[in-house]
């Protein structure tokens, strides 16, 4: 018990160091709503926890330009997504999803990081480190800094397959 | 003692009994109709026609039956007639009364009494057959007949129905007759007796109740039944054309 | 103090206050106008459907029930878990309703989703009697909508059931007009060559079957929330806006596919339990299944929701659009599927099969179980391959099961190949599975290996539910993706995971010719009830050894389907068997009593495909109230 409460916590921050750090990678897609904040421009914090397979709270507030800390719970039993984008980015997102449920990268409550970084050989991985989205197992917990840009149609959704279509997204309100 | 013992055991019993009367009272017994054997009843005359023969007779004919019954137990009525229309007599008129029980997945056993009321002598026979549906979809029904005086005789008729499209339909029958024993009196002779082929075709116009057709009907008879009939001033063999309908309610 | 003592007692009178609900009930004899024809029906309330009666969880019901008939009638509540007097089965729950009586059903909402109701006498739910139920839960719905919409599918027919039933047994064939012909036989012939083609309906004339032998009742008018093709019910929305859809099969005969063209469907329940979202283009849906599916249009277009039945020979429409009268394009029928041998799979066990007939079934198409077919595989990482799911594959003539073509599973390592669960596949025909070549196989993980998902070699998709090589085995319209049984996945366990305790072996068994159905050859007439101990968890085999799909539904319990997902499984109420495959659930003896458990299709379950259910012990049976006294009486004397 005493070992895992570290391990955990070791094997967050690397994967979220992992997911940070992965900025240069962005493909444009973030462009849209926003870019990877810095914490230390955070304005403020928001907890959003994640159950199967919704999210509490429903809508967040923000206003232009302004940078969030988000800390992100998964209190549900399968695996779950927390992704700041436009709907269309999440459309994008969620085939990307697919293949890895298929690949079975994503198993209900389970995360296969190991296979997240093995080529496809199509030349497409399953890293899942775009700076805009976290990828949580049951029990875990995260942080991610935005900095949104300006008013946009922009959601948190969580992509796993059929998670989305069923309703897990929120909406984003400017103000 | 033994008084002792056995009011124990009685005491003992009631102990018993009693929870599993009560037990039995709580379990419902099922004595809706679903927990009986399915009764049906249905009525069909697969052939009701009007007959025009090459020699210019006209006859009104029927074939069909009436069942009621469950899958273990039916009675069959089977009724059939030839009636000359010119003549206003019956040729023929036959009533069957079978019990119908099950012998395999497609076939069952018949006993009854036939009963046949023509112009003419009067015939009564005791029934034996089988029904049902052979390989390659031919309906089958074989029996076996013994009149009262001990004459006794068997009669195949297989059918067969060629799907031209679901609703048009031919249907290729026969009907053979074969008597192990003379019977002068109403012109059958010992061996083949007849036969009729008949080819017909229906569309079903309303659901398979109702189901208008034409086709062609040939009656021969032969050996010495023939000889009898030729003897008689009969003809042997007959083409008809036939007009009429099926029917089933 | 005396506050407290206040605030108590009204808090514990609060939950009988607010959670009591008083439904009305009125059993009519209607008209039903299906657009095609009108007919005369049993309807609630003057209707057909009846009433959507709308529970919340946690509710104590009373539904008073008039019968204005001049018969017998019951209601029975599909799916939902009560005392088993409430469950309204004449003969096992209760007496019955007699005419102009009104009966008051009492129970507690222990539950909640979509359900329906029906009739439980003679043919009154064929003729109309059912309706839907939508219970609200406790909590929240893990989903969200903003639309909900029941849609009650039946197939109306123009004969009454009694009808129906009796010309079915005086012509099992007598509503089947998509018979081969000779027509079919010459296209097959210049296709196949005559000899091959004339050999092929030899082969089933032996049998004396039918490969159309799909829909034993054909001339229906589909109907969705009592309207006809042409009456078009219509469900509004907005466009971007989700939509629920419940969809309930209430056919007395007929399994439906259906899908909305241009719009993905997200399955987030199945017979009122949620499952894990999975979204689809197309499913079928067995009779008294329910799945509820959300839709999204975002554009304001409208969109027919099209369900086929499953032989193809009517259909049922309806259309959601952004205002009454708008219409989309309504779709044709495609072909009628055909038997194959495959779904003969099973039916060794029948009373009078000639095996000597069967040599038949050595043909190319059910040549041995190839897994070198398998594109899909060629996968790193697969974990725990579970067979489990294989249960279609249990046909007799299945030789060489060969995985040494696995050739693209040869990478990291299988964890836990699973084939003790194989049950189905043990099968005298089954030589030669060779499993001694797939040493290459023992890397590192191989997780989640989908069978659902098996790629054909003609690109097709086999699906673990139907016998292999089955002519019903559905394929989605635009090529997409088919829900399966192996893609429902609990989203929450409901029973605690535990090994079953017995296995009771059910096959599904019958005549077609004389219209018999009926279980281990048996008809419920002729049969002892099953007797299950409460506190056991049985595990039920369903071995279907006709060529027709039986969707079987246990009442009073919960089944739990095995699709291989252990804890996962998903549960139901009704569980569809397709021919030539061996089908395994679970149910959880919680329920003391008496249940019915049969085939839902009306005419299967009137000729003997169905048992009673005897549950016996439990804390609160009255009978065991009973003997727990008379042995306190006894000890005093």
């Amino acid at each position: 018990m005493k070992l895992i409460k570290p391990l955990i916590a070791a094997l967050a921050m690397f994967v979220s160091v992992t997911a940070l750090g992965a900025g240069a990678h962005g493909d444009g897609h973030a462009s849209k709503s926003g870019e990877a904040g810095k914490p230390s421009e955070a304005s403020r914090t928001i907890t959003v926890a994640m159950y199967d397979n919704y999210y509490e709270p429903e809508s967040i507030a923000v206003k232009s330009g302004e940078t969030v800390r988000f800390v992100v719970e998964n209190k549900g039993n399968l695996v779950h997504e927390f992704n700041i984008g436009t709907p269309a980015m999440h459309e994008g997102h969620q085939k990307e999803m697919v293949k890895m449920v298929e690949h079975g990268v994503i198993q209900g409550g389970k995360l296969n990081r190991g296979m997240m970084s093995m080529d496809m050989g199509d030349g497409q991985s399953m890293k899942h480190d775009d700076p805009n989205s976290i990828l949580l197992e049951p029990g875990e917990s995260k942080e991610l800094v935005w900095k949104f840009s300006d008013k946009a149609d922009i959601e948190f959704a969580c992509n796993v397959p059929g998670h989305y279509q069923s309703g897990m997204y929120g909406n984003v309100n400017f103000n | 003692m033994s008084f002792l013992k056995s009011l124990a055991v009685t005491t003992l019993a009631g102990l018993v009994m009693m929870p599993s009367l009560s037990f039995a009272q709580e379990r419902r017994q099922d004595t809706t109709p679903r927990k009986e054997s399915l009764k049906i009843w249905g009525a069909q005359l697969e052939e009701l026609e009007y007959r025009y023969s090459d020699d210019g007779e006209e006859l009104a004919t029927w074939n069909g039956d009436f069942f009621y019954g469950t899958d273990e137990l039916k009675f069959r009525w089977l009724t059939s007639g030839e009636y000359a229309i010119e003549e206003q007599a019956y040729e023929g008129l036959e009533n069957q009364i079978v019990g119908q029980v099950p012998i395999s997945t497609f076939f069952d056993a018949k006993a009854g009494i036939r009963f046949d009321t023509p112009e003419g002598p009067d015939r009564t026979y005791a029934v034996l057959g089988i029904a049902g549906l052979a390989p390659q979809w031919f309906e089958i029904d074989a029996n076996f007949y013994v009149s009262k005086d001990g004459d006794t005789s068997t009669e195949l008729d297989a059918e067969y129905e060629l799907l031209l499209t679901n609703y048009w339909i031919l249907t290729a029958s026969l009907d053979a007759t074969m008597a192990f024993s003379e019977d002068r009196e109403i012109g059958v002779g010992k061996g083949l007796v007849s036969t009729e082929t008949g080819l017909r075709l229906s569309y079903d116009l309303i659901d398979r109740s109702f189901s208008p057709y034409v086709g062609v009907v040939h009656e021969r008879k032969y050996g010495d039944s023939a000889d009898f009939a030729r003897a008689d001033g009969a003809g042997t063999e007959q083409w008809f054309a036939v007009i009429g309908a099926r029917l089933s309610f | 103090m005396k506050l407290r003592f206040l605030a108590s007692a009204f808090g514990l009178m609060m939950p009988a206050i607010v959670f009591a609900g008083e439904y009305n009930l009125t059993v009519d004899r209607i008209q039903i106008d299906t657009g095609d024809f009108v007919k005369e029906g049993i309807g609630y309330n003057g209707a057909s459907p009846g009433p959507v009666l709308r529970f919340k969880e946690g509710e104590e019901v009373s539904i008073n029930v008039t019968n204005n008939l001049d018969e017998m009638t019951s209601i029975h509540w599909h799916g939902l878990i009560l005392p088993f007097k409430q469950d309204g089965v004449p003969g096992i729950s209760f007496t019955g309703i007699k005419p102009g009586e009104t009966f008051t059903y009492n129970f507690p909402i222990i539950q909640s989703g979509t359900y329906w109701f029906h009739s439980h006498s003679g043919f009154q739910e064929p003729d109309g009697a059912f309706g839907a139920i939508v219970i609200e839960p406790e909590g929240r719905e893990p989903y969200r909508y903003d639309r909900d919409y029941v849609v009650q599918l039946t197939d109306k027919h123009p004969h009454s059931g009694d009808r129906i039933m009796r010309n079915l047994k005086m012509m099992a064939d007598y509503y089947n007009r998509q018979q081969l012909t000779v027509g079919d036989f010459a296209e097959d012939a210049s296709e196949k060559g005559f000899l091959a083609t004339l050999k092929d309906r030899m082969m089933w004339g032996d049998m004396r079957m039918m490969k159309v032998d799909v829909e034993d009742v054909q001339g229906f008018t589909g109907m969705i929330n009592g309207k006809g093709p042409d009456q078009n019910w219509t469900g509004l929305f907005e466009p971007g806006e989700r939509i629920r859809l419940r969809f309930i099969n209430s056919s007395a005969m007929t399994y439906f596919d259906v899908r909305i063209p241009g719009l993905e469907m997200t399955v987030v329940q199945a017979d009122g339990n949620n499952v894990q979202p999975v979204t689809v283009d197309e499913f079928r849906i067995g009779v008294a299944e329910t799945y509820d599916v959300l839709v999204r249009p975002k554009t304001a277009e409208a969109y027919t929701i099209f369900a086929e039945s499953m032989g193809r020979s009517g259909f049922a429409r309806a259309t959601l659009a952004t205002k009454e009268g708008l219409e989309a394009p309504v779709p044709s029928l495609r072909e009628p599927p055909l038997l194959t041998m495959a779904d003969m799979g099973e039916m060794e066990g029948m009373a009078g099969m000639d095996h000597g007939s069967m040599a038949g079934m050595d043909q190319p198409d059910m040549e041995g179980m190839d897994h070198s077919k398998m594109a899909g595989m060629n996968q790193s990482d697969m974990e725990g391959m579970d067979h489990s799911k294989m249960a279609g594959m249990s046909q007799s003539g299945m030789e060489g099961m060969d995985h040494s073509k696995m050739a693209g599973m040869k990478q990291s390592g299988m964890e836990g190949m699973d084939h003790s669960k194989m049950a189905g596949m043990n099968q005298s025909g089954m030589e030669g599975m060779d499993h001694s070549k797939m040493a290459g196989m023992k890397q590192s993980g191989m997780e989640g290996m989908d069978h659902s998902k098996m790629a054909m070699d003609d690109g097709s998709v086999s699906d673990p539910f139907y016998a292999k090589g089955s002519g019903l085995l559905p394929v989605a319209a635009n090529g997409g993706k088919f829900l399966s049984y192996a893609d429902l996945k609990a989203q929450k366990p409901l029973f605690e995971e535990r090994e079953a305790t017995r296995e009771i072996e059910l096959r599904l068994t019958g005549n077609m010719e004389r219209y018999i159905w009926s279980i281990n050859g048996v008809k419920y007439e002729d049969a002892d009830p099953i007797r299950l101990q409460y506190g056991e968890r049985v595990r039920f085999k369903f071995v279907n050894e006709t060529m027709m799909t039986h969707p079987m539904h246990l009442h009073g319990m919960w089944s739990i389907l095995d699709v291989g997902a252990g804890q996962l499984n998903p549960v139901k109420h009704t569980v569809s068997v397709q021919p030539g495959t061996t089908v395994y659930m679970e149910t959880e003896v919680d329920a003391p009593g008496q249940w019915a458990f049969h085939c839902h299709l009306s005419y299967h379950a009137a000729t003997g495909m169905f048992r009673k259910i005897i549950v016996e012990g439990g804390p609160e049976t009255p009978a065991a109230a009973v003997s727990e006294q008379s042995v306190k009486v006894g000890g005093g004397a």
